[in-house]
């Protein structure tokens, strides 16, 4: 091996050690990052609502594979497209958005599938209540965004809850279902 | 449940519900998260004949009321390159080509999609289909879950290619309501 290589070599190992204790702190850019919900409607269609304020700060080592994160969603900014639907949803009979302003994702468990995230285990605070919930990644990815220039990385996630554990049970009598899918877009830029 | 409350001789025509009628689009940002777009309430009416296995369906899709969660990227849809709301308020969907399963519930509806004034062949897949007697209204209402998936290049809505994906995939609630 010439001297060059072993040069070479040397600042690979060297590139990858230090790479290896980078944990880098990303914020949620909060007009790519929106939590949806869906539930059944009668057995019929699905019902959707969109939550447009969430922020938040996600840590990622890519090397060590851990990661974190600690999110908050404004329960107040739900939308739904329909005014009345809105304003049930966000009353004291279901979310309770006056007393309960945020829910809260906090996870320090990051499942990576090769040098992608998989899945994050953590607990979902919604309606005042804490229960564990593990979010599946159905894409994730990092890129250099040409705008910002800074590393942006995100995926979409997704999960179901069941709402009754959240204190949540309206309408649970008339059939509405227990079982609500999450889905959840992500994106966050390098700090 | 079956997939129809009770069997109907002969056409029958039903309102869209404006409170359970969106579109909603997805489209990759980056190859890394979904972008989502609501579009509605949609308005139109839906003509099932079941004893002939044939439909028609007739939808204005306002694109005006495009709803992002983000006011600038709203206004960003909404431009020229986009979805050109100025010139083109309205989006259509005309199909008269039903598909039924075994049990009478619709199964794929096929027609023309018009955006930016332009007309390209549609086809939407059913996810979920039923029709209920509802106690609140009284009346038999028919939805469900369908989807499709459309190259916006073929519009002409193409700020943002090849970063913001081509393909749109569309995800339509629709319930309608029985005379």
């Amino acid at each position: 091996m010439t001297k060059f290589s072993l040069l070479a070599v040397a600042a690979a190992l060297g590139f990858a050690a230090s790479a290896h204790a980078e944990s880098a702190t990303y914020a949620i850019e909060p007009s790519h990052s929106f939590a949806t919900f869906e539930i059944g409607h009668f057995g019929t269609s699905t019902n959707r609502g969109r939550f447009n304020k969430t922020s938040g700060t996600v840590t990622l080592d890519k090397a060590a594979k851990t990661g974190a994160l600690d999110v908050t969603v404004d329960t107040t900014s739900l939308d739904t497209g329909t005014a009345a639907f809105t304003k049930h949803i966000s009353s004291e009979e279901i979310l309770n958005v006056a007393a309960n302003p945020t829910a809260k994702l906090v996870a320090t468990k990051f499942v990576f599938n090769g040098d992608k995230v998989a899945e994050i285990d953590g607990n979902l605070t919604l309606n005042g209540k804490t229960n564990p919930v593990v979010l599946k990644a159905q894409n994730f990815n990092c890129y250099m965004n040409p705008m910002v220039k800074r590393e942006v990385c995100g995926g979409d996630f997704d999960a179901t809850i069941v709402r009754s554990q959240y204190g949540v049970s309206y309408g649970l009598n008339y059939g509405f279902p227990d079982n609500v899918h999450l889905v959840i877009q992500v994106e966050a830029v390098k700090q | 449940m079956p997939a129809l409350a009770q069997p109907v001789p002969g056409p029958v025509t039903y309102q869209l519900d404006p409170n359970h009628t969106f579109v909603t689009f997805e489209v990759m940002h980056f190859v890394t998260s979904t972008l989502r777009g609501r579009i509605g309430p949609v308005n139109g009416e839906v003509t099932i004949d079941r004893a002939a296995k044939a439909g028609d369906l007739r939808l204005s899709i306002p694109v005006t009321t495009v709803s992002s969660g983000s006011r600038m990227l709203d206004a960003r849809l909404k431009e020229p390159d986009l979805l050109a709301t100025s010139e083109y308020p309205e989006a259509y969907f005309v199909a008269t080509r039903f598909q039924f399963d075994a049990s009478g519930g619709v199964k794929e509806v096929r027609g023309e999609f018009t955006l930016r004034g332009v007309s390209e062949p549609l086809s939407l897949q059913a996810r979920s289909f039923a029709c209920r007697q509802d106690a609140m209204l009284k009346r038999q209402v028919c939805g469900g879950d369908f989807d499709g998936v459309l190259k916006r290049s073929r519009f002409g809505a193409t700020l943002g290619l090849p970063f913001v994906g081509d393909d749109v995939h569309l995800v339509v609630q629709v319930e309608a309501i029985a005379p």
